[in-house]
């Protein structure tokens, strides 16, 4: 079995494992943007939405922070709404599922085999987890006047692409895990 | 073909060939400046410049307002509260409003009142409102800060200018200082009850954000970022602790001195004199609009508080008439003491008898 055919198996394959990283996706997307200010508490309870401004939806605010384009009230939330801030959100989100669901399905494929991961298939998804993590990090710490906020902005830019990378290279590794366990 | 018919025909067609005069390219207005700024200057341009740091968005990732709609005092009821924050400013005979839920996100209007273009500027991390004339320029928000407070700059030149400092410290404009328009940091309440057919700043500013939300916090009550006991977030050139960092003062300067006057000691004095260098001023209470006005008053007359009347265009009578108004605005102490470290400080608690 590929590498490629056991991600997509156990993505994809069965159910309950794509019901789980489209959650943990959607789940991190929320909080992700609820943390970069894009969702917010502020909504008058009912449910309304405009789109005045489609023509900055290339436009940033920061690095790989876009402006957004309309406004959707859905009960007491207000989501400030680009497009590509929610791209990036859900895309991250879903690494992080999938990295879930596979490290989850290394450990049981060692254990049910009595075949032993080398150096340990969780583990092997902590930094990923942690750079997922890593994207909320300093703006949290501004949230709660941290002074270390000053000095954390610099490396800001450089968080997202490094989760991304971080995430992308667990779920590679993983996945050899996996087809490695399972061939 | 002979000479005498070649020539105008070679004529002709260099004239032809002769590129267009082109239209004098319209002279735009600079920022306005003066040479020797009326501030005290505690630290070299260089290390001001030293001092910048990103304060997380990029040149204008916190986008200015640059074509402003506004309202009637009817209609902004409906939006805002009478403790929510507002900008106020009276030019020209005309009344305008800023609400601060709208500043929080966009922190500069570049704007035209009775005719006078000018910028309204605000800067959520330092408390402080300060009001320029800018000619034609623009002024935009740099991404940059100093002592946590917004640097502006000037979009035709580039220059770079410090809200607080209003002096520019890099680009052509260095050294120069801005001519700096009074606005009144105070509650909607209370600016409405002065200027019953004041305009105010609509939510339709050509971008979307959430003008429901503070992202820093609350003013009413002081929450989170505001609360006068919370840390700030960035580093300071000079630091005090004789007030909490975030209690608010309404600070002056003049080319000799900085002074800040407490809040306390302004809800307490009506009148408050103060030396600052060789010049003498005169701090006068406005309970309206909870502020204070700051006069030169050089032959030290006596204000007689109850001839005092407060108008639309501020404090007159009483003694004020023959005195030159100087510039004031409310700051957070601890981005006042990083600018002005040299300061005096009046109504702090260990100055109580």
């Amino acid at each position: 079995m590929t590498a490629l055919s056991a991600l997509c198996d156990a993505l994809i394959g069965r159910p309950r494992d794509a019901a789980l990283v489209g959650g943990v996706g959607l789940a991190y997307a929320g909080l992700y943007l609820w943390v970069i200010g894009d969702l917010a508490p502020g909504g008058g309870g009912g449910l309304a939405a405009s789109f005045p401004a489609w023509e900055r939806v290339w436009q940033t605010r920061g690095p790989l922070y876009f402006e957004p384009v309309g406004l959707i009230e859905a009960g007491p939330w207000i989501w400030t709404f680009s497009p590509l801030n929610t791209l990036l959100a859900l895309g991250l989100g879903l690494l992080l599922g999938g990295n879930l669901v596979l490290g989850w399905r290394v450990r049981h494929a060692a254990r049910h085999c009595a075949w032993r991961a080398p150096g340990g298939s969780l583990l092997a998804a902590l930094p990923a987890l942690l750079a997922g993590g890593a994207c909320c990090a300093p703006m949290l710490l501004i949230w709660l006047g941290l002074p270390l906020a000053g000095a954390l902005i610099p490396v800001l830019p450089w968080l997202l692409p490094l989760a991304a990378l971080l995430l992308l290279a667990s779920l590679g590794i993983l996945a050899r895990r996996l087809a490695a366990s399972t061939s | 073909m002979s000479r005498w018919r070649l020539t105008p025909i070679i004529l002709f067609a260099s004239w032809l060939l002769l590129p267009l005069p082109q239209p004098m390219p319209q002279a735009r207005a600079a920022l306005p400046t003066v040479e020797a700024p009326r501030v005290p200057l505690a630290y070299s341009l260089q290390e001001f410049r030293q001092a910048v740091r990103s304060g997380g968005p990029g040149k204008d990732g916190i986008p200015s307002i640059d074509r402003p709609r506004f309202h009637s005092v009817a209609a902004a009821d409906a939006l805002l509260a009478p403790g929510d924050r507002v900008i106020g400013l009276y030019l020209g005979g005309e009344a305008s409003a800023y609400p601060q839920r709208i500043l929080v996100w966009h922190e500069i209007v570049n704007d035209s009142v009775a005719g006078r273009p000018v910028s309204i500027t605000y800067c959520p991390l330092t408390g402080s409102a300060l009001g320029f004339h800018r000619g034609d320029a623009e002024l935009g928000v740099s991404g940059r800060l100093v002592n946590s407070n917004l640097v502006m700059y000037d979009r035709i030149t580039g220059s770079e200018v410090p809200q607080m400092l209003g002096v520019a410290i890099d680009g052509p404009l260095a050294g120069q200082g801005l001519d700096e328009l009074r606005v009144i940091w105070t509650t909607w309440g209370a600016w409405k009850a002065r200027h019953p057919d004041t305009r105010v700043l609509s939510r339709e500013t050509g971008h979307v954000r959430n003008y429901r939300r503070d992202p820093y916090g609350s003013y009413a009550p002081r929450r989170g970022y505001y609360r006068p006991q919370s840390s700030r977030l960035f580093p300071v050139m000079a630091e005090s602790r004789r007030l909490p960092p975030k209690a608010s003062v309404l600070g002056f300067r003049t080319r000799q001195g900085a002074a800040a006057v407490t809040r306390e000691a302004l809800r307490r004095e009506a009148v408050i004199e103060l030396a600052v260098g060789d010049g003498h001023y005169t701090v006068i209470r406005d309970a309206g609009l909870a502020t204070g006005w700051v006069f030169h008053n050089p032959r030290r007359v006596t204000i007689r508080v109850d001839e005092l009347t407060f108008g639309p265009a501020g404090v007159s009578g009483g003694g004020t008439e023959a005195l030159d108004p100087i510039n004031a605005f409310e700051a957070m102490w601890f981005a006042w003491a990083a600018f002005y470290p040299e300061t005096l400080l009046y109504g702090a608690p260990e100055d109580a008898p």
